[in-house]
């Protein structure tokens, strides 16, 4: 899981982006994200859009070791603040019926 | 050197489920009461600002500010379609500041409005999603609700809101609505209904945990409007003029998660102490307020963000009676777009058009004694633009 | 002729107890008491449904010519073990829903339909039905079928729904999904709501409830 770290101020970010929005340096360089992350808020939605199969979905915010904050789906039944997690790649939803694939988050 | 601006009429039509009209029909009669109770007479506008963020998509006609400045009449003014999500109604009127502000109209119509309610609720939801980030967010199935969910349980761990808080404001924005012709819903809950008897638990059921049902506005038709001109001709239209006092925007970072700290809204906090700086007042001068409560925890962090309250302290205000129309510092009189609804794109417009009416004493039921100066920020995306204003009565 | 009418005529005939009447909270803070009907009662309701005939928005069409054959059938001796319950706002019809018991076992889910809407009446009034025939009427699994996609996906999960396989619903020949006495009795705690007994004014009303033109409801499913 590829995600930019700051060469200016070391914020770690994910999905790539282009400039940093903490400092605004444009010099990013791509870092690995790992596979440590710890479950910091979450929900389970009843109200599904087009396109996403489970119900309910549960989806989270997690923050990894290196600092930077990332939303994905969960695939523990049960979730807690403070589990750890780790990343998968897996089919996330449908858009106009093909299927779109990012990281989800598994317990560890 | 920019000109001082006033508002100087208001209009409505209902929001709701509006089966009865197309959106040009509900952008028109908007407009028409608009420009009725300003009394425009044979005065022409001089630029039209339609601000709308889903017309093209779900009905069959794009460049719709041209449009209605030929059903109204209104030609050759100019006329500009403004879209900034559900910030577009703020950003309309903006606009319409900027404009007259520069010298460059003197008199400008503003509408918004949507027809959102013909188009089943998931692909309404999903329309929606599309302004969360493409890739952090919108392909994992994030919607709005539930990235107001997840704020919430962080603001709940944080600052110990707690569920009854948000059923307080859901109880007192449909009191107000109670009161407001306008508004889509016209419905009294109480917090034993949603909140404190066992039947809650199907009466608001979760939605987002911990969001539920009566957490969240609906979806509505509807159109709202306002007219603006510069200062030194609105004499001729209002005894007592609105000034736009002060005007702020600003934008926040996309993807709620990449925010430093998730449960402070920048923009709003930016935006409005710009708008409160160009006016050259505070938060604890206005005398009513308009938040944007597409969630009714929204209403508690904006009030807080905006200035109004101690960071994490909201909820207790809320649970004192502050905020409800007789308390000290009445927020949402309108029914927020809990109560009043929020077609999109009409409801920065209808915001400053009930501080209008407050302003001017034209609120009927729900008139605040003496308001003089008020505050209404429209918050887009999940904040990631807010477009705030002070407005005030001069006397 | 005799024969062939005893056959045609329909009624109970498995043991048959009375559903007891409740009140349920709504979000306004109103009563809504829910209570079973009698045969003689179903005119009324027949008038309640009319309006809706003619709706085809959200299915009403459907839901409401259903209901209306299912009310009229029982009403003429023309469906077995069926029962109705009724719930009343205010005096005034709010809600209707009906089921059949297939045999001692097995119950059929039919129709829901609120005639008020923005309460959850059909949410309530659905969960009511369920509870009289699992705790009243003694059956080990109700059928469950819906015209309306919308929501049902959600209520599958809620009610923990199982699906049979190869079953076909008696409403048309829909996919059938059981609430099983299990399932409901895990689930009960969050779907089923009231208190008991009903004080006497608020009862009275509601055996003499008036019949007003419906809301156009969003809620009609089985």
């Amino acid at each position: 899981m590829k995600g930019v770290k700051c060469t200016n101020c070391a914020s770690v970010f994910y999905p790539k982006r282009d400039c940093c929005p903490k400092c605004k340096s444009t010099k990013l360089d791509e870092t690995e994200m790992g596979d440590s992350a710890v479950l910091i808020t979450h929900t389970e939605l009843w109200a599904v859009p087009k396109g996403i199969s489970q119900m309910p979905l549960v989806l989270g915010i997690v923050q990894f070791d290196n600092g930077a904050r990332v939303l994905g789906q969960l695939t523990a039944k049960e979730v807690k603040i403070g589990m750890h997690l780790k990343p998968v790649w897996a089919v996330v939803r449908k858009i106009q019926e093909k299927e779109v694939y990012g990281f989800k988050f598994e317990p560890v | 050197m920019p000109r001082e601006v006033a508002i100087v009429g208001c209009g409505m039509a209902q929001f709701g489920n509006r089966t009865d009209k197309s959106l040009m029909d509900l952008l028109k009669e908007a407009s028409t009461k608009a420009m009725e109770h300003t009394g425009l007479g044979e005065t022409n506008v001089s630029a039209l600002y339609v601000s709308t963020m889903l017309a093209g998509e779900l009905t069959n006609q794009t460049a719709i500010a041209s449009a209605l400045a030929d059903e109204l009449c209104l030609v050759p003014a100019a006329a500009d379609r403004i879209e900034n999500g559900p910030a577009s109604g703020g950003s309309a009127v903006k606009n319409a500041y900027l404009a007259i502000a520069a010298g460059l109209f003197d008199i400008v119509l503003v509408v918004g409005g949507e027809k959102m309610r013909q188009v089943p609720g998931d692909r309404i939801t999903d329309l929606l999603a599309t302004m969360t980030h493409p890739t952090a967010e919108y392909i994992h199935g994030v919607t709005l609700p539930s990235l107001a969910a997840m704020f919430t349980r962080l603001y709940m761990n944080k600052y110990g809101v707690e569920r009854k808080h948000l059923s307080m404001i859901a109880v007192k924005n449909h009191e107000n609505g109670l009161k407001n012709p306008y508004a889509h819903i016209h419905r009294k809950i109480t917090l034993e209904g949603i909140y404190s008897s066992p039947e809650a638990e199907v009466n608001n059921p979760v939605i987002a945990d911990p969001l539920r049902l009566f957490d969240m506005c609906p979806i509505s038709d509807g159109a709202a409007a306002v007219v603006l001109c510069s200062a030194d001709i609105a004499k001729r239209f209002a005894d007592k003029p609105i000034t736009v006092a002060g005007v702020g925007q600003a934008t926040d970072i996309h993807a709620v998660s990449q925010r430093p700290d998730p449960t402070t809204l920048n923009a709003v906090k930016i935006s409005s102490q710009q708008a409160f700086k160009m006016a050259k007042l505070e938060p604890k001068n206005m005398d009513v307020v308009e938040l944007h409560d597409a969630f009714t925890i929204l209403e508690i962090a904006e009030s807080e963000d905006a200035g109004f309250f101690e960071k994490g302290t909201a909820h207790k205000a809320v649970e004192a009676g502050v905020t409800s129309l007789g308390g000290k510092l009445p927020i949402n009189p309108s029914g927020g777009l809990k109560a009043r609804g929020h077609p999109v794109g009409a409801t920065g417009i209808a915001q400053v058009a009930e501080l209008t009416w407050q302003l001017r004493g034209e609120a009927g039921e729900r008139q605040v004694k003496d308001a003089k100066k008020a505050f209404c920020c429209n918050f887009g995306g999940f904040g990631n633009n807010v477009v705030s204003f002070v407005l005030k009565r001069e006397d | 002729m005799e024969n062939i009418d005893s056959m045609l005529s329909l009624d109970w005939d498995i043991p048959k107890k009375p559903y007891p009447a409740k009140a349920i909270t709504l979000p306004t803070g109103s009563k809504m008491v829910v209570r079973e009907i009698s045969r003689e009662e179903v005119p009324f309701l027949l008038d309640a449904i009319r309006p809706l005939l003619t709706i085809s928005a959200d299915y009403y069409d459907i839901v409401s010519a259903r209901m209306y054959a299912e009310l009229l059938g029982w009403y003429r001796y023309r469906v077995r073990n069926e029962y109705c319950l009724v719930g009343i706002v205010d005096g005034e019809l709010a809600g209707i829903v009906n089921n059949r018991l297939y045999d001692s076992k097995t119950c059929i889910s039919y129709h829901t339909m609120a005639l008020k809407r923005g309460g959850r009446v059909g949410a309530h009034l659905f969960a009511a039905k369920q509870e009289h025939a699992i705790e009243n009427l003694g059956v080990d699994q109700i059928l469950v079928t819906a015209e309306s996609p919308i929501g049902f996906n959600r209520w599958m999960v809620e009610w923990n729904l199982e699906p049979r396989q190869g079953m076909q619903h008696e409403l048309g020949g829909a996919n059938a999904y059981a609430l099983t006495k299990e399932g409901y009795y895990l689930r009960k705690s969050k779907l089923v709501f009231g208190e008991r007994p009903v004080p006497q004014a608020l009862l009275e009303e509601a055996l003499h409830f008036k019949v007003v033109a419906p809301d156009m409801v969003k809620d009609a499913r089985t």
